[in-house]
């Protein structure tokens, strides 16, 4: 939110000619409709003056010169609206507009109105914003989405709802933080994750490598995800279901209605549902003779995943008291069966666990509250519970057979639940000043208290601790900015945390500070650099473990590193039919302290833990090609190296012999691709056919640190084809879409013998209204 | 035009770099019947590796390039039937076993099942019994499993009652499982288990075996001296069985009550003689006494009476003496030839001896090279051996 409005600003102040009046300036002002809805990124020229309108469709141009005026507005999908106005000068003059849809093929259009994905990537920062709309008819969770872009690789454990962990430039796990227009996901709990969150509830999605904008206010190590939902449109429903295999089931329902006075109500809601019973190719031995079948292909009998959740909001928009004052809550719950451990030689029948989310909300923003202040605060408190229920004395094997085993359940005999208390509370001020500058002041803080029992180990010492933990992050930051030539931001961060796990009582602190510059070569040519001193504080879940696989680690310190970008993007066309946009990066990272996790010396569980440091080299490239408005092509490739450089162990005196080895468990070599052709009015006007192809390329890479042994456990190379159809009737009101995925049924791995899914379809009906 | 030449760059600096991180050269693999297990120096990341040597007394071996890699590093080895088991301690997870055998010099991989994660494991017969011994006096129940060595399946499998043998409120923990003539001796440490004290005793003066028939597991006996205290150490065998056929037995005196050592007797050795279940009271080796103030920590009995014992001071900084001792004519002679107690690391628990008079065990160094150490009984001098870069030993083995 804070972010369109930087844009805005430096959209407007740029567009602008200084004015050194002191009296009241003309202003013209207004909104665009296109069909009674506000059209977003229309371009109003008057009197050598232009802007773009905003995502209501206001726009506003400052100190016009003349009474008499020429109007022109532009917009992709509208006809041109030319119209003379006479002004009154020396005050506001209101004035909307309501255009006509075009008739235009869009590649015939010369294209001013940027969207809002291609201003995000127009950023200083090494930033790339993925189109959310354009995946509506998909059955993608947030992370699929994520997974096709350049530097990104989620590594997922199983099927629907299994553990991810998306790395981003080697970063993973912890290391990237996620957003909800602006707001920290940390608290969310585990029923409102971007592996159980379907694409439909964003607009887009901007993904930060290395350098995150002051305004998240964030302790990221490795970047940053926003997931910026829709607000397009005031009145709307957008349902769809899918069903596929090994029993999938996923629904979401968008809806907002908003009255003319401003009241207003949103709904998003979404369940997901899978058996996930699909098959794998394990060792597996009898239980009872310890038969080994080196290629036994079983079918996972215990892994079905449910979750279901709601963000209800209700309240104002475009009053005098508020831009939006937004009274929340989201609820949600899941339920998941754990079918393995870290390895797949873990098989388990009856663990399994639960979550609910219950998160009363709070948005609040307004700009202007003194000229050219603009505030925004958001608050939240997790009431939420997690549960986990391990309490059948026995062991399983991969035929589904179990027999009695003591009395310490499958794993830990344990009933635990807990609830994390986790609370959050945002400001945001920025404050411009004059045209070119902007500057801004930012400050999250959160807290967490987890508070648990165990009905089956009431004593159990353990659980009783306090396992508490405060961080506050204070951010400020300056903007200089002249649109279409160059931008630059400066910010610091200040961040401090305090932690009691048990009788340990620790305080961090830390200070970072970054900058961010992108420069116009020529309009269609745009390089940038952006450094940060960037600090991470462990978060809860690394210093507490989270009760499943994720084992404590209290001792953790805080991490950071340097990251640098440096980037360069291109957008050119030859005869106007064929339209390229091209990327490339290069990334460094050093990062010391570095928490990452290892499992634990048993394998049993993960751990975090610091290690002194990890340097990584990346460079990534991406390109997209259109022809005419009928085919599409497009990839990216990954490259990345991570080297360990601990250079002495605890306790040894010689340089450790992993020394610049590079490090294991990391995939540091993928692409993915894709296709699309577009059949417009197929079969009828106003249907359209969309074919779809998808490829992934994951390199393999070693488990275990390259340099040591010759017989090597690999995590084996991923090559993985999806297809997809889908076919749109009415302007896009009803969606129909078929889905193939891994068509080839590859074995696939993110993990050391933790198999994914194989071949499965799936079929999506969506139906989209907005008025 | 400039697309192609752009994505040509990017491709070339991608394949450079790609190229660039191929393997270094590595030396010659050292093919041999020797087993030598080696986990990495480092924090983090790190397998085990099983590397095949053909001499102990000289030459070396490396991590780098060389060993097939186990999938963790929290393993335990044993030999049993020709056949070299690698067992995975995986806490209240599903434990694994991979079996090897040695097929010209080189490792060779046999069969690998999932088993529980187990605290005592032996060779009885022709099989080995593996078990899963309770720690909490809310679970008196232990489970044993007795694996065939040759078709390499679960043979038997059971549960004893381990708070049985104790008969004192507490939990019989063995220490470790031992077959001595056709029964399976079970030196154990009373425990609490519970009360925050887990480990913990009331009793901390006394020594006992539970003795079980085999395959059927149930407790015949127990052997129980209040001349020395418990037998062995949580996963440590604390016994070995002689030419003769006579059982003998350390006890480190080492049982604690709320942390603290409490055991009032000396670290001492005591015998069974072959064909009984009793000990031989006229038998007691005070090593205390002997040693001047040395407890046992861990033994390696290599023929003829013969044991290399690693002791521990009562001064925690004295680290890492070795000594002979020979439980015949009651000899003591500490080892010479070792590197001193400030230049090592650790030293490997699992050695390896063919009872010939001859020691091998393993010492990392504190620049992280380990050798195998030769330790001749008779002159208790060390030759050092095998060395072994990139790693700690943490066991070492044969294979016909």
């Amino acid at each position: 939110m804070q972010f369109t409005k930087i844009w805005a600003l430096i959209a407007l102040v740029c567009c602008a000619i200084s004015s050194f009046a002191q009296h009241q300036t003309t202003i013209f002002k207004g909104t665009i409709y296109l069909d009674n809805q506000p059209l977003h990124g229309a371009t109003v020229t008057i009197a050598g003056q232009k802007t773009i309108s905003d995502s209501k469709g206001l726009f506003e141009i400052k100190n016009v010169k003349s009474k008499n005026v020429r109007v022109k507005i532009t917009s992709i999908e509208a006809e041109t609206w030319i119209e003379d106005i006479v002004l009154v000068l020396e005050s506001v003059n209101h004035h909307n507009f309501n255009l006509v849809k075009s008739n235009k093929a869009i590649d015939e259009v010369e294209v001013l109105g940027l969207t809002k994905v291609q201003e995000v990537s127009r950023q200083a920062y090494n930033v790339t914003a993925i189109d959310a709309t354009k995946l509506y008819n998909s059955t993608l969770d947030i992370s699929g989405a994520l997974d096709k872009v350049a530097g990104v690789r989620v590594r997922e454990s199983g099927g629907v709802g299994s553990n991810f962990n998306l790395s981003l430039n080697g970063f993973s796990g912890e290391h990237v933080r996620y957003f909800v227009d602006g707001i920290p996901m940390d608290n969310f709990g585990s029923s409102f994750q971007i592996n159980n969150i379907p694409i439909n509830i964003a607009d887009r999605i901007e993904v930060y490598k290395g350098v995150v904008p002051m305004w998240l206010g964030s302790d990221a190590l490795g970047g940053a995800i926003n997931i910026v939902t829709a607000d397009r449109f005031r009145n709307f429903v957008d349902a769809s279901y899918s069903y596929g295999s090994f029993n999938t089931h996923r629904t979401v329902v968008n809806a907002a209605a908003t009255s003319k006075k401003g009241l207003t109500f949103q709904l998003n809601a979404f369940q997901n549902y899978s058996d996930n019973n699909y098959k794998v190719n394990v060792e597996a031995a009898d239980i009872y003779t310890g038969a080994y079948d080196k290629n036994a292909v079983v079918k996972r009998f215990h892994d079905k995943y449910h979750n279901e959740s709601v963000i209800a909001q209700m309240g104002f928009v475009d009053k005098s008291f508020a831009d939006r004052l937004l009274l929340g809550v989201i609820l949600g719950q899941n339920y998941k069966e754990i079918q393995t451990g870290a390895r797949m030689k873990s098989v388990f029948g009856q663990w399994h666990r639960r979550g609910s989310t219950v998160m009363p909300t709070l948005k609040y923003r307004k700009t202007n509250i003194i000229k050219g202040l603009d505030l925004i605060v958001n608050a939240n408190y997790n009431l939420g519970k997690e549960q986990n229920i391990d309490t059948v004395n026995v062991r399983y094997d991969w035929y589904g057979t179990s027999k009695p085993n003591g009395t310490n359940g499958e794993r830990a005999r344990q009933l635990y639940i807990y609830k994390n208390n986790e609370g959050l509370a945002t400001t945001n001020l920025n404050y411009r000043m004059g045209e070119n500058h902007s500057i801004a002041l930012s400050n999250v803080f959160s807290t967490f208290n987890r508070k648990g029992h165990d009905e089956l180990n009431p004593t159990n010492a353990a659980y009783e601790q306090p396992q508490k933990t405060n961080k506050n992050i204070l951010g400020l930051g300056y903007t200089y900015g002249i649109q279409d030539v160059w931008t630059t931001t400066v910010f610091g961060k200040l961040l401090t945390q305090n932690n009691k796990n048990g009788a340990l009582d620790t305080t961090h602190n830390r200070f970072g500070y970054g900058l961010a510059t992108a420069y116009y070569i020529k309009p269609n040519l745009q390089i940038k650099t952006s450094y940060e001193r960037t600090n991470r504080m462990p978060t809860p879940y690394e210093m507490f473990g989270d009760v499943e696989n994720q084992e404590a680690n209290a001792k953790l310190k805080p991490e950071s590193s340097h990251n640098l970008n440096l980037g360069t993007n291109y957008n050119f066309a030859i005869n106007k039919d064929h339209r390229f946009v091209v990327g490339a990066n290069l990334i460094y990272r050093y990062a010391s302290d570095f928490i990452y996790n290892r499992l634990n010396n048993n394998q049993s569980k993960l751990v975090a833990d610091n290690r002194e440091g990890v340097e990584t080299w990346g460079a990534d490239a991406d390109a997209r090609y259109s022809y005419k408005s009928w085919l599409t092509l497009g990839g990216s490739i990954t490259y990345q190296y991570l080297q360990n450089k601990q250079k002495y162990e605890p306790n040894y005196s010689n340089i450790s012999p992993l020394y610049n080895d590079q490090m294991p468990n990391i995939p540091y070599f993928f692409a993915h691709g894709d296709a699309s052709v577009i059949f417009k009015n197929f079969m009828n006007e106003g249907n359209t056919l969309n074919v779809g192809y998808n490829l992934v390329y994951v390199h393999e890479f070693y488990l275990y640190w390259p340099s040591r042994g010759g017989q090597k456990l690999v995590v084996p190379k991923q090559f993985t084809h999806d297809f997809n159809v889908v076919y749109s009737v009415a302007n896009s009101r009803y969606n129909i879409g078929l889905e193939a995925k891994n068509v080839t049924n590859e074995k696939v791995y993110d993990n050391f013998s933790l198999q994914k899914p194989g071949r499965a379809f799936y079929v999506n009906l969506r139906y989209f209204i907005n008025k | 035009m400039k697309t192609n030449i752009k994505k040509l760059l990017i491709t070339g600096i991608v394949l450079s770099v790609f190229t660039s991180c191929k393997k270094d050269d590595v030396g010659p693999p050292n093919p041999g019947n020797y087993i030598v297990a080696v986990s990495p120096v480092a924090s983090t990341g790190v397998a085990d590796y099983l590397l095949t040597a053909a001499s102990l007394d000289e030459g070396s071996v490396t991590t780098k390039g060389h060993g097939v890699e186990q999938d963790g590093t929290y393993r335990y080895y044993m030999t049993a039937n020709n056949k070299f088991f690698s067992m995975l301690y995986g806490q209240g997870n599903p434990g694994a076993v991979t079996t090897y055998d040695i097929k010209n010099g080189t490792l060779n991989k046999v069969s690998d099942f999932q088993s529980e994660t187990v605290q005592a494991f032996a060779p009885v017969n022709n099989d080995i019994l593996l078990m899963k011994i309770s720690r909490s006096i809310t679970n008196k129940l232990s489970n044993f499993y007795i694996v065939n060595t040759n078709s390499l399946l679960i043979t038997g499998e059971g549960t004893i009652n381990n708070q049985i043998p104790s008969s004192n409120g507490e939990l019989a923990h063995f220490t470790w499982i031992r077959q001595f003539g056709d029964k399976v001796f079970a030196p154990y440490m009373s425990i609490k288990g519970c009360c925050g004290d887990s480990f913990g005793t009331a009793y901390p003066d006394s020594s006992w075996i539970a003795v079980y028939s085999y395959p059927k597991m149930e407790l015949e006996k127990v052997i129980k001296d209040n001349r020395t205290s418990y037998i062995g150490a949580y996963f440590l065998d604390g016994t070995a069985v002689d030419e003769k056929g006579d059982l003998y037995a350390f006890s480190s005196a080492a049982a604690t009550t709320a942390g603290k050592v409490t055991s009032k007797k000396p670290s001492a050795i005591v015998r069974i003689n072959k064909g009984t279940t009793a000990y031989d009271f006229s038998y007691y080796l005070n090593f205390e006494e002997l040693s001047g103030g040395y407890k046992i920590g861990n033994w390696l009995y290599v023929g003829k009476g013969n044991f290399v014992v690693s002791m521990n001071a009562m001064n925690a900084a004295d680290k890492y003496n070795f000594a002979v001792v020979n439980v015949y004519d009651k000899s003591f002679k500490k080892v010479s030839g070792l590197p001193s107690g400030s230049e090592i690391n650790s030293v490997t628990s699992t050695n390896y001896t063919k009872e010939d008079g001859i020691g091998y065990v393993g010492v990392t160094l504190k620049t992280g090279i380990s050798y195998v150490y030769k330790i001749d009984a008779t002159t208790a001098s060390a030759t050092q051996g095998l060395r072994v870069d990139g790693g700690t030993i943490t066991a070492i083995a044969k294979l016909n």
